[in-house]
Order: C-alpha cells, then sequence, then structure tokens
C-alpha cells in the first residue's frame, strides 16, 4: 500500500556469519589471555578469574592487555598479539551500554581470528550485548553474565564474583559453542 | 465546497493517516508522528545540497554503519525538515563527527546524552532557526527539526535504538530537540563561530553533546562577580562530578552576558574565572562517596576538583530573550572533551 513511501532504516550490511573457534577439551596447560578495557573493577575481576584459573583448571599462563577506548574493539596489534600467545581469551567487563557492546564485537573478532573467546557483560546491558551479536552476524553468541553493578564492588566481593562466574566462563571455552 | 469533494478529502486523510501509522509499524519514529517520505522529496532536499548523494555524512565504524548524504535526506523530511534546512543539517553532522564522544559510542551512552546543535550566521534569519524566546524549548519548526533528523538518523540509519543498542539509563528531556540560533545580534562578544576560527558573518553549525542542563535564576544583582559565583554554585555540583572528566559549559542570557562584558569580562575572561573558581572540595566529594582517594591528575589539587578541565574547554554561547537575568549551565559529555570546530553551511 506505502510501497511509494521511503524506508528511512539502513541496508544492513550482508554480514557473513560469524565462524566459533573449535574448542579445546580442558583449559589444563594452556594460556589465557586477559583482555580489560578501562571501567571499574574490570582489570581486577579478570586477575581474579586468571588467578582461580591457574588454581583449580592448570593453566599454564596469563597474558594481560588493557584497551584504553571502551567503545571500540581492541587496536588490532593488541588483538594480533594476544591471538599468537592464547589459546583462549577471556574478555571483560562489560559494564556500560557501550563497553558492553565493544566487548562482543571483540570476543567476536577473536573468535573469527581462531581463538576461543568468551566475554563477561553485566545483565544490566543483555540487550545491548545480543544486539550486537545480532549485528556481527552471531546471533545467540553465548557469554557469561555477572549481576549488576560491578563498578562499586569492593575487592571481596570482585573476587567472589569471579569465584560465581567461573564454571560458566569455563564452560564456553570448552563445550562447543555455536552462534545460531 | 461539494460533499463529493469532502468525501475525496477524508479519504486522502485517512490514507495520509494509514501512511503515518504504518511508520510506526515499522519502528521508523522516534515515538512522535513523522512525515511520510516521497522520492520526489528526497529529490528536493538533494537539490537543496551540493553534496553529492552517496558522500558518508556519519559513520560508527564499531558497528559498521554509515549514513550516506542520501539517507540524512530521507530522514529529514520525515522529521518535518523543509529542504532548505538540509545543508544545517549535513553541518551538524559535520560538527558531531568531529566530536571523540559521538564516535567513541556516545549515541549508545548510559548518560543518554543530548546534541546541542548551534546555528550562527544570517541562515538564522532565512530560515527561521530561533536565538530569542524560549531558544531551548519548542515552537520554531526550524529549530525541532533539524535537531530531529539528527535523532532519526542516529536511530534509523546508524540502527540505534533504545533497549537495543542504545543504553540510556534515563535519558535527557530535550534529546533530539536542542537546536539553537546563537542570539549574535545581543551578544556582546563575538559569534561562537568567530571564536572557533570562521570569518564573521559564516553560516556555520557546531555541535556538543551535553548530559543535561540547569538553569541558573539570578535577577538579584549588578555585580559581575556574584553572578560567576552564582553560576559556580551551579557549576559545582557533586552529582555532576565524575572525577578529573567533568565539565561544564554556559548558555547565557542576553542579560548576563551584557552584565558581564559590562563589568569587562571578555568571554576568555569568564571562562578563566569560572575554570578558577568552581571547584569541590576533597571533603564535599568524599561525603558523597566520590572521593579521589589520593589521586594526582590534571584538574585535582589540595583544594579538590576543578569541575572544568580548563578554560577554552568551557563553551559558553549567548541565547535567549532579552527580558530576564536567567542562564543554563549545560554539561558536556564525554571524556575527551568538546572539539571547538564551527562547520561551514554549504547550500546547492
Amino acid at each position: 500500500m506505502f510501497e511509494a513511501m521511503i524506508d528511512p532504516t539502513a541496508r544492513p550490511a550482508v554480514t557473513a556469519p560469524v565462524v566459533l573457534a573449535p574448542r579445546p577439551a580442558e583449559l589444563a596447560g594452556l594460556t589465557v589471555g586477559l583482555l580489560t578495557n578501562t571501567k571499574k573493577n574490570a582489570e581486577s575481576f579478570l586477575d581474579e578469574v586468571g588467578a582461580l584459573l591457574a588454581e583449580e583448571h592448570g593453566v599454564a599462563g596469563l597474558v594481560r592487555r588493557k584497551k584504553l577506548n571502551i567503545a571500540q574493539t581492541a587496536p588490532a596489534e593488541m588483538r594480533d598479539e594476544l591471538v599468537r600467545a592464547c589459546d583462549v581469551i577471556v574478555v571483560g567487563v562489560g559494564d556500560c551500554g557501550s563497553c558492553s557492546a565493544s566487548a562482543v564485537a571483540d570476543g567476536l573478532e577473536l573468535e573469527a581470528a581462531g581463538v576461543p573467546a568468551v566475554v563477561i557483560c553485566s545483565e544490566a546491558f543483555v540487550p545491548t550485548a545480543d544486539a550486537m551479536a545480532d549485528l556481527k552476524g552471531a546471533k545467540g553468541y553465548d557469554y557469561a553474565r555477572t549481576p549488576h553493578p560491578v563498578a562499586p564492588l569492593e575487592r571481596a566481593e570482585v573476587r567472589a564474583r569471579a569465584r560465581r562466574i567461573l564454571p560458566d566462563l569455563v564452560g564456553i571455552l570448552t563445550r562447543a559453542s555455536v552462534a545460531a | 465546497m461539494t460533499d463529493t469533494a469532502l468525501e475525496r478529502d477524508a479519504a486522502r486523510l485517512e490514507y495520509a493517516r494509514d501512511a503515518v501509522e504504518h511508520a510506526y509499524d515499522e519502528g521508523w519514529t522516534d515515538g512522535l508522528p513523522i512525515v511520510p517520505v516521497t522520492a520526489a522529496m528526497v529529490e528536493e532536499f538533494l537539490a537543496a545540497t551540493p553534496r553529492p548523494p552517496d558522500e558518508v555524512v556519519a559513520a560508527l565504524p564499531h558497528l559498521d554503519r554509515e549514513c550516506t548524504v542520501e539517507q540524512a535526506a530521507v530522514n529529514a523530511a520525515m522529521a518535518g525538515c523543509r529542504p532548505e534546512y538540509f545543508p544545517v543539517v549535513l553541518a551538524a553532522w559535520d560538527a558531531l563527527m568531529h566530536q571523540p564522544s559521538v564516535t567513541g559510542g556516545g549515541w549508545q551512552s548510559t548518560s543518554g546524552p543530548a546534541p546541542l546543535i548551534v546555528v550562527n550566521g544570517p541562515v538564522r534569519a532565512e530560515l527561521g532557526i530561533n536565538s530569542t524566546g524560549g531558544v531551548l524549548g519548542p515552537g520554531f519548526r526550524a529549530n525541532a527539526t533539524i535537531a530531529r533528523a539528527v535523532g532519526l538518523v542516529v536511530r534509523n540509519v546508524l540502527g540505534i535504538r533504545p533497549h537495543e543498542l542504545e543504553q540510556a539509563t534515563q535519558g535527557l528531556p530535550g534529546r533530539w530537540s536542542l537546536c539553537v540560533g546563537e542570539n549574535e545580534e545581543e551578544s556582546p562578544w563575538e559569534p561562537l563561530s568567530a571564536e572557533l576560527g570562521l570569518p564573521a558573518g559564516a553560516d556555520a553549525v557546531s555541535a556538543l553533546l551535553l548530559r543535561t542542563c540547569e538553569f541558573v535564576d539570578n535577577r538579584h544583582t549588578q555585580d559581575p562577580e556574584e553572578v560567576l559565583w552564582d553560576f559556580c554554585d551551579t557549576i559545582a555540583r557533586t552529582g555532576a562530578a565524575i572525577g578529573r572528566f567533568s565539565s561544564a559549559g554556559l548558555v547565557l542570557s542576553v542579560e548576563h552576558a551584557q552584565l558581564l562584558a559590562g563589568g569587562g569580562f571578555a568571554k576568555a575572561d569568564v571562562q578563566q574565572w569560572l575554570h578558577d573558581h568552581a571547584v569541590r572540595s576533597h571533603a564535599d566529594l568524599e561525603r558523597a562517596g566520590k572521593g579521589l582517594d589520593g589521586l594526582q591528575a590534571p584538574g585535582i589539587d589540595e583544594y579538590g576538583l576543578h569541575m572544568t578541565p580548563s578554560p577554552e574547554q568551557i563553551p559558553i554561547i549567548v541565547a535567549g530573550a532579552r527580558n530576564a537575568a536567567m542562564s543554563m549551565v549545560v554539561r558536556p559529555f564525554g571524556f575527551s572533551g568538546w572539539s571547538r570546530t564551527a562547520h561551514p553551511v554549504r547550500r546547492g
């Protein structure tokens, strides 16, 4: 009926579906990358995750990188370094409107480069994380969720969060995870 | 008019209503009705600019999204712009794309910031862009629809919608409605566009993102410093303090601007005075749970937190009626500051 009325929305770019990286059976002996942003507690959260992975899952080494622009994906050189040095990567913490979206985009770029990646987002930003996965051709991309908020937590609370989320992280990194 | 003509008219209006409802069903609107757009209308808009239809005017690389001149035209028409407003819309995008916060994800921010679009030059009178009474409020087609055209591009072309990629916690009253002309005729100082380096008399647009604004009503004194202290009290609120990334600016009423200028203050003097005096003490910040924990950083000293990053990062424009001495303290958004650029309006 309104075929003469112009559609004001962009034609979405044709995005090829992201193929997720093959998963290892377990993390023992592997090198884990920790990619953080500058959000308060992001670094300490991933430090706690790294410590637990070392203690309880026998990971062999940790490689830490911090991206300074929370809204953009990590710089290509930083991503390449992580891909070369790591067997799996943990990305986080998506705890704001633009950083949650870019954390998911980081995870998908790492997956596309062949390294399994798990993203940590706070539950308040599930809609934006899902929207970004959809936009990038990975609808249903599985990520780990932690209660909101993260920024005002004390270190002991951060440690407790890391402990709670650990089974999810390990599961996503080791089980065949498919983006629909 | 015959009954038949009346019936025909009614049928057309029903059709128009259905077209508006169709736009709602498709998710193309910001909540208010839009103007249905035809190919002929888009051609009229494109004829108003010398810029080619496929030129990219806005881009968000992290979302793989771009907006061309043609897509901006469609959305400007939908917003209710007249074709002759379109060059101002494009210049507003030029200005916005120079803001690090815009290209850095600002539209998705929990702050839900609003672009403040400032127009200088004769184009204000030609297009009916209000710069006087009620300048931040409703009632003026050019002001309302130019700002709305930006918002519709963000929604429809860049794909940033509430509850999806847009994550505003509350958002800002005035989002997608803040376009003002500077009241150059009654300002005691050079126009913003001239301060930013364009020739006097140029048609130009500047823009920045705001987190909010708050009025300062001071009709009480003729002493410039007393008025400045009143601004400082609002600028230095702990609620607005986010460490060394706090910021503030002024939309000055004509009376306040003239009072300050009459007291010997150039615009740069006002900026310097505010930067020096708008300080919140460490004790006050700590009481609000915002203590800086001994952080060493620019803008933090033994007295507390300077609420503006530098004098030149305090935008000051003059707008509104000369009928009362009240102004707005505005809160620029973004850790990387305001670009301080003005962009020419190029007409076809």
